[in-house]
Formats: structure tokens, sequence, C-alpha cells
């Protein structure tokens, strides 16, 4: 048996405030929903942004995890919200990783939160121009 | 009443030396020094008759004769000694060796390796309730077959497997039984006679001992003779070389005094509280599900799955209230279960659901409401900030 791991002032902190934690309807025409993960391998995220004028308005979390992933998706959604599009497909893995100082083991976690960021603003974009299409 | 910050539930992976165990102790480390293979003078003679006592207060608590006992190092090291000791010493029998896939990794560790020396290991399932089907684990059993290990009580979810059952099988086709009691002894009744094991791991630390020091049961009548695993000065009848940890067997000895002396009420206190535990968060949530026999079972142990919420996290959040267990382990950022949680075949959501609550002497009943509320309330804030449906129980 293995018991927590243990982690910055930071981690504990976001998983207790669980900032930015919820969503919103995926149909919703202005959310973008990006999930990565599965429940089976240990490590599910789901990320939605909220875009309005190619700016991310707002972005929400749901995660499955370690305390890693779940610090990872709620300091990612920070870091996207109010930023421009473009901007926040910009959003680096490492700098999230090191922000939280997650262990060498656990910094794919944040990984996993910016691949989810990607996709929910592909998922916006591809709805989107298919609508404006 | 107010409790201590944080409540310590972790009972299985070790515990407290008992103040009685400690100040039987103390006298060993400095006035009473001596080597007890030191046969020539005082200092040594008392120090023998020190571990002689502590061996006979070892061999008291599971009904074994004091000659039956091998101190050695440890619970690891006494279950090496058992496999290894035993498949080295019967190789003209044969070269198979069964146990369990819930076994600790002392075990199933040590068979893998020899599996990778040449030897055949059958490692048998467990059913949805932790436990091994006996009818399976006979059938398993070869003329080649030379030991068997299956251990007493799970260390993660606490169930009692059916040993004298599974003797009574391995003697019949003259298999040695080898058996990791560490988490039972001290707290169900453990007795050798009854139990039928040729072969007995067990270790003070988990009966409020000292750590560092454990033992090997060796049966007389089985004419059960291991191959040791060290060179050395001949101690232990040349079974287990090594000076003699003088304070940590005194230690031993009281600590499997005191647990004989309070087994008879400890053990239905604990489950009590226990119970007390599984009412408060089954009362305060949905989906929480025991794992393994609620029936055979460990009196002290609670295993459960919160479904939709990872144990780590758990465990993380819970860090500055309660001392629990969750059995993931992350390596390299791919994560994996328990290999206990995955033999029984739970669901995913279950597997990374899994806590391993340990209760134990010092364990009060305002502790165990106080853990229950705080489980409960982040349980809930995990599950609302979770993506995984948590179905209704």
């Amino acid at each position: 048996m293995t018991t927590a791991v243990r982690y910055s002032a930071e981690v504990v902190r976001r998983c207790q405030q669980m900032a930015r934690a919820g969503g919103w309807p995926e149909a919703d025409p202005q959310v973008g929903t990006g999930v990565v993960g599965s429940l089976e391998a240990g490590t599910l995220v789901r990320l939605q942004v909220r875009i309005d004028a190619d700016v991310v308005a707002d972005a929400r979390f749901k995660a499955f995890g370690c305390s890693a992933a779940i610090a990872s998706a709620s300091l990612a959604a920070d870091l996207v919200a109010g930023r421009p599009c473009a901007a926040a497909l910009t959003l680096d893995a490492a700098a999230v990783a090191d922000a939280l100082d997650l262990p060498e083991d656990k910094r794919a976690m944040a990984a996993h939160a910016v691949a989810a960021v990607r996709q929910a603003i592909g998922d916006w974009e591809r709805r989107n121009v298919a609508a404006r299409g | 009443m107010t409790v201590s910050r944080p409540v310590y539930l972790d009972f299985h992976a070790t515990t407290p030396v008992d103040p009685r165990v400690l100040q039987a102790m103390l006298p060993y480390f400095n006035h009473v020094f001596g080597n007890a293979s030191s046969r020539q003078h005082r200092f040594g003679w008392k120090a023998e008759e020190a571990v002689e006592r502590g061996r006979q207060q070892v061999a008291a608590l599971i009904g074994a004769r004091a000659k039956e006992i091998v101190f050695t190092s440890g619970a690891t090291e006494a279950n090496n000694l058992a496999i290894r000791g035993a498949v080295a010493a019967r190789r003209a029998r044969g070269n198979h060796v069964v146990t369990v896939a819930t076994e600790h990794h002392a075990v199933l560790d040590t068979c893998k390796a020899l599996e990778q020396d040449g030897c055949r290991v059958t490692v048998l399932p467990v059913a949805r309730d932790g436990l091994v089907d006996p009818d399976r684990f006979a059938a398993a059993l070869t003329e080649q077959t030379v030991l068997a290990s299956v251990m007493t009580a799970n260390n993660e979810i606490g169930v009692i497997q059916p040993i004298a059952a599974l003797a009574q099988a391995c003697r019949a086709r003259g298999v040695w039984l080898h058996t990791d009691a560490v988490q039972a002894v001290g707290r169900v009744p453990v007795d050798v006679e009854t139990l039928g094991a040729d072969l007995v791991s067990i270790t003070a630390h988990k009966m409020y001992g000292p750590k560092g020091v454990g033992a090997l049961y060796v049966r007389r009548a089985s004419k059960v003779e291991l191959t040791p695993l060290f060179t050395g000065g001949g101690q232990e009848r040349g079974i287990r070389p090594g000076t003699l940890n003088v304070p940590g067997i005194v230690g031993f000895g009281a600590a499997a005094e005191v647990c004989g002396q309070e087994l008879a009420t400890e053990g239905p206190r604990v489950a009590a509280l226990r119970d007390r535990l599984l009412a408060a968060l089954q009362a305060g949530l949905e989906s929480v599900t025991v794992n393994g026999s609620l029936v055979a079972r460990l009196p002290h142990n609670l295993h459960v799955s919160f479904a939709g919420v990872d144990g780590e996290a758990l465990m993380s959040g819970l860090a500055d209230d309660v001392a629990a267990s969750s059995g993931s382990a992350c390596a390299s950022g791919s994560r994996e279960p328990s290999h206990v949680v995955k033999a029984l075949g739970l669901g995913a959501a279950e597997q990374w659901g899994a806590v391993r609550f340990g209760l134990g002497r010092t364990t009060t009943a305002a502790e165990v409401d106080f853990a229950a509320e705080r489980v409960v309330a982040l349980v809930q804030r995990l599950r609302a900030a979770s993506p995984v449906e948590v179905g209704r129980a």
C-alpha cells in the first residue's frame, strides 16, 4: 500500500478550494469541451472554455485522478481564462508543472490539463467554423 | 471530546510501541547489553535469558513451542527464509510453488525471483470476496509442489483465508504450507495447531512492538528443514545466523504477551469501532462499497471504495486530518491500482477509489467520528469536481 504523495502548498490549496471546478452544457455554442485520459487509466480531465470574440471568457474543469491531476486542471483553467484563444493555445505543460512544483513522476498530469485546454479550444473552433460555413 | 489531528488509521502499516513494551525493552539497550551468543560470561547469559523469555512469549501467543520460533529482522526476511529456504531444501522433490494473487510483495516478488531461477510458480486467483477457493487450491498441488504460500489475513482488504482447509490439502500431498500471518497475529486468535501451517511469518511492529524484529515459526513435527539465507555464526540453530537483536526480541515478547492478554476484549472493541466508521461513511455518502468479505475479516480492517473519487487524492486532501492508505501507486506518469484491488475484479471507479482504514489499540469513538466526518466532506467535494458519474447505490 502507498500513502499520499507530499505535494506543494499550491497543489494542496487548489485541491481544497477547487477553483474553477464545474462545467457547462456541451451543446452550448459558446462552449468548447476537451476530454483527456480515461477512468480505466486512472486520470480523466474534462476542461471547458466559454469563448466570446476569440477570447476565453471563462474556463471550468472536472478532474478524476490524483491531486496533481486536479490541481493541474484547476491551474490550467485559471491561466487561460481571460486570454485570447491564440495565447491560450500556447499554454506550456512545463510551466504548469513548475508552478505547482509537481514531483517528477506527476508532471505528466500537467500535460493532461494542457492537452484538455487545446482540445477544448479546438472543439469550439470546429463547431463554430462548421456553424459559420 | 477533542481529537489530536491527524487521526492515525493506518494500523496495518505499523503500530506505535506500547509503553509497557518500551519499558520492558529499555534496560536491554545499555544495562543488559550483552551478546546472546557470548556463552562465557554473565553479560551473555543475561542476554540469552532475555532472548529465550521473548521466544517463549512469542511462541505462547501462537500456541507453538519455543524451539519452533526463529527470530529474523522482520516479516520480509521471514517470508524470504520460508520460501527460498523451503525451495532450496526440497530440490530433490520438485520445484513447483503455489501462491495467491493477493499476497504481499514480500511473497509474490520472492516467488517471481524464484521463477526466474527456474521454479514453476502457480498464482491462484481470488473470488470477489478476496478468498481463495480451497478446491481450486488443492487441485493446483502436484507431486512436484514443494511449498504453498498463502497469507492468513490480507494486509489491504483484511480478509482471512481458510488456512486450516488449505493445510489439510497440503498435508495430504506432502506439500509444506507457509503463511504470512503478520496482520492476523495479535489481532485474532492464531494457533499454529489449528492453523496447520508448517511455516508462519510474524513481525513485532504490527502488534505494538518494535520495528526490525520478526520471527518464522518452523513446525518441528513436520520435520521442516530450511536452507538458511545467510552463512555466519550459527545463531538460531544455524537457520538464521546473525547477532540477535536482544532489545527487539524482548520488545517482541512483551508485545506478544500484552496482545495475548487483551485479544479477547480488543478484537470486539475495534470491530465495533470499525462498524461505526462504516455506518457513518455509508450514512453520509452514496456508493461506498466494502471490498472483500465482511465476515472472514480482521476486526480492525475497513477497506472501502468511494466510486468517482481517486483514493490518492482523498489521502492527500485528508493529510492534516486522517492518516489512512490508498492502494494506487504512480510510476513515471502511469498509474496502477493495487494488485490486491485488481485481483478482486472491481470496476475501474471502485479500483481507483479504494481506501484502507486500519484501527488500533489507541483508536477512540471520537476519532472514528471525526475521521468519518472529514472523509464524507472531502469525498463530496471531490465528487462535485469529478467527471465520473456516481451511480445510485
